[in-house]
């Protein structure tokens, strides 16, 4: 071990434990306190409009969903192509009690962290129910099984009444310790929330992969045959990483249900499952931090295309149509330039940056 | 003297004050009279103009942003402007969301929407931020639980029940069959129940089958089959591309009746966003006797709706396939709606809030009923009345143009089925 535990510049690793800390230095430490700190503290500092912090609810509600979904097609290595679906089965999880208590009954309104925890379980049921066929495909095979899902998720709440045909079910106001909680401060309390929720959810990943059970992902992922040959068992490793999978992307549906107040069939489409795919690639497959680069570069740049098209709409002439083209090429080009060029995603970005300040002033 | 001095330089800096001071005041009064007089209402306004349904959504913007700039430009409002902030959200409730939190964040005191979905998912925070809104969604469906959203024409569920009525009343031989041919969604599923519930109130039609389309390409199988089951009338509530595409294998299949009613053959009606113009450019001749209803006058007739709106389409520049959309008439009539509300609460003098907006259009009935131009039948709400224009008008293509059949009409069982 280094003897300076605040500026180790090199590897001093004597143990498998001292490689597997959570923070390598008291620098990192003190730098992660002070910048979850600020997370906490800049809210109330700066008050921003409802409509960017929507914005960054939105992005937290991803992030939680891409720590789920990295974690089986990251950290396990199998594609997955219904997340949006497994989101869905956590927003209708709330959908469904408020259809049949009522949306302002006390367990809504009053019971939200333990629905929100119900959703998350519902999500990993159903997370595992669909990866029972990962034990035995692979591949384009299963992406298709993961597809099949989203198809039927999308036909059962199109055509079931209960699911009011996927038109929107109303979601009330929550309560908090202060009494009913307000249009006014909706965003502003479920920002609270959902970094509360990233952050917890970051740690339980973190900690995941320092378990046996986070070293079978990996060994499962880079050779499932080798793995099995080391006692590891390969169907079993991947129906959890589904169902855990399962699990963030139903407490991300719970809480999106929570902050659009609502639920619509329209939030869960194969687009938006694409798009999760899409940020887990942009953010880098296979890490923690990924999981919180892609929602925040890929909702950015949506943001700013679509400004750019409003902008460039007053310009051009209407004919053109140019936001319809702009978005859609601006997103399938960031993936095809990604996966060419930085295949790690912005996670390996911030990987150089990180080891230039480690060494520094040493280049290497 | 040097007293003197002293006193012609004091009463020249006290004149020189109080003169500054009676300037600054007079500026100030100036500008207050002047902020007084020029006042800017805000408004929000958020449709797809890219992506899904944009082909109706984007003429209704162009309709809306027209007006507006006419409003102004016309001095309509005396010295005030109106401002009226028109957003893309492709199709997309979450962007619904995001732009109207962003409008409320701007302040406006009325609110123009779009699609079923969207509405349906902003229903609660418009009802508590207390917001006058105006879809272009004529879902019934809008208005339960729901105060301060007002159609502004007669719902999908009237218009269908509009065209049930019309095909028992002039069906001759027996129980009209009739089927329904709806889009999977919100929008399309809107009437059916309506429909229903007027068949069980008395209304002589028999609905063999409700069709909920996808995305095909070929209709034949489902057009066969409707006939094989003796379907006489097809009533369709969805866009205009699914019904030229039935319509195409209808006319290939030689099953679209010549005259309403034809015996053997099928007679095709549908709401107002399977018609106007852009059905008969996607369809063609297959268009022809195609039966369609709406609340909006054409402008395929003449008539002063026709000048009025194509004056205003041609002002600010727009084509011919915009002028002539029956989707410009739908965004100029929200508009229409919005400023005469602001209109009206300014004659009486009052403040334009939301709340005295809202008052506005609760008021507007009877003999304060609002006439747009664009419209066969007057705007009319109150406090039980949320659907705008309750009249309705049957059209018919004749020669590639929609024409007027009969005269304008009010749905009897929407009434009785309430």
């Amino acid at each position: 071990m280094s003897t300076n535990r605040w500026l180790a510049t090199g590897n001093y690793f004597t143990s498998y434990k001292d490689e597997q800390r959570i923070f390598i230095t008291h620098l990192d430490r003190t730098f992660f306190s002070i910048f979850i700190s600020l997370l906490f503290i800049w809210p109330l500092l700066f008050k921003l409009s409802n409509k960017y912090m929507l914005v960054i609810d939105n992005i937290l509600i991803a992030i939680v969903a891409i720590i789920g979904l990295n974690i089986v097609t990251g950290f396990a290595g199998l594609i997955s192509i219904g997340h949006a679906a497994f989101m869905g089965v956590g927003a209708y999880t709330v959908a469904s009690f408020a259809r049949t208590l009522g949306d302002s009954h006390v367990i809504i309104t009053h019971a939200w962290p333990l629905l929100i925890l119900l959703s998350g379980l519902t999500g990993a049921v159903f997370g595992a129910i669909v990866g029972l066929p990962a034990m035995r495909l692979k591949h384009l095979y299963l992406a298709m099984a993961t597809l099949s899902f989203q198809m039927i998720f999308t036909w059962t709440i199109n055509f079931l009444e209960f699911f009011n045909q996927g038109q929107t079910i109303a979601i009330s106001n929550v309560f908090w310790f202060t009494g009913k909680l307000g249009r006014k401060d909706h965003y502003f309390f479920w920002y609270y929330v959902l970094l509360v929720v990233v952050i917890l959810s970051g740690f339980m990943v973190r900690n995941l992969l320092r378990t046996r059970y986070g070293r079978c992902l990996g060994a499962v992922r880079d050779n499932d045959r080798a793995a099995d040959a080391m006692g590891i068992h390969p169907g079993l490793t991947k129906v959890y990483a589904f169902g855990l999978a399962g699990f963030f992307a139903g407490i991300a549906g719970a809480l999106h249900a929570y902050v659009y107040r609502g639920v619509g069939f329209e939030s869960f489409t194969l687009h938006h499952s694409i798009t999760y795919l899409a940020m887990a690639i942009v953010g880098g497959l296979g890490t923690l931090h990924g999981s919180f680069w892609g929602p925040i570069a890929i909702m950015t740049l949506e943001l700013q295309m679509e400004s750019f098209a409003e902008y460039a709409g007053r310009i051009l002439p209407s004919d053109w149509n140019l936001a319809t083209a702009l978005k859609p090429l601006s997103f399938g080009l960031v993936i095809v330039l990604f996966l060419m060029f930085e295949p790690r995603g912005i996670a390996n970005w911030w990987r150089i940056a990180r080891s230039y300040t480690k060494l520094w002033p040493f280049r290497y | 003297m040097k007293n003197m001095k002293w006193l012609v330089l004091s009463v020249f800096v006290a004149t020189f004050f109080i003169v500054s001071c009676g300037q600054k005041e007079e500026a100030k009064v100036e500008e207050k009279k002047e902020a007084a007089e020029a006042m800017v209402y805000k408004l929000g306004m958020c449709l797809a103009i890219t992506g899904p349904t944009s082909d109706a959504g984007d003429p209704m913007s162009k309709g809306a942003k027209d007006y507006f700039r006419y409003v102004n430009d016309m001095k309509l409002l005396g010295e005030d402007k109106l401002e009226c902030d028109i957003r893309d959200d492709q199709y997309k409730t979450e962007n619904t969301k995001r732009n109207f939190e962003d409008f409320l964040d701007q302040g406006i005191v009325f609110y123009l929407n779009y699609s079923t979905d969207s509405t349906q998912s902003l229903k609660k925070d418009i009802e508590e931020e207390k917001i006058p809104t105006t879809p272009a969604s004529y879902h019934a469906g809008n208005l339960v639980d729901a105060d301060y959203i007002f159609l502004p024409i007669a719902s999908y569920s009237a218009q269908a029940i509009g065209l049930a009525e019309y095909i028992v009343k002039n069906h001759t031989g027996g129980t009209p069959k009739v089927a329904m041919y709806v889009h999977s969604s919100a929008f399309g599923r809107a009437p059916v129940a309506d429909v229903k519930k007027a068949v069980a109130a008395g209304l002589d039609m028999e609905i063999v089958v409700v069709v909920e389309h996808g995305k095909d390409l070929d209709n034949t199988a489902m057009l066969k089959r409707l006939s094989k089951k003796g379907v006489q009338y097809i009533i369709c509530q969805t866009t205009q591309s699914p019904v030229a595409t039935m319509l195409k294998d209808a006319s290939r299949l030689g099953l679209v009746a010549k005259t309403f009613g034809e015996k053997g053959k099928i007679t095709f009606t549908g709401c107002h966003y399977t018609g106007g113009n852009d059905l008969v450019a996607l369809a063609g001749p297959a268009a022809e006797n195609f039966y369609w209803t709406t609340s909006f006058n054409i402008t395929s007739e003449p008539g002063v709706w026709t000048d009025a709106q194509l004056a205003i389409a041609k002002q600010y520049g727009r084509n011919e396939k915009t002028a002539k959309s029956h989707n410009y008439s739908g965004g100029i009539m929200m508009a229409q709606v919005a400023t005469e509300v602001i209109l009206r609460a300014k004659a009486r003098g009052k403040k334009i809030t939301r709340e005295a907006l809202y008052d506005e259009l609760l008021a507007m009935n009877g003999v304060n009923a609002f006439y747009p131009v664009v419209t066969v039948g007057p705007v009319t709400y109150s406090k039980t009345d949320k659907a705008g224009v309750d009249t309705l008008q049957l059209y018919a293509v004749k020669n590639g143009e929609f024409k007027s059949v009969g005269k304008p009409f009010i749905p009897e069982y929407t009434g009785k089925i309430k």
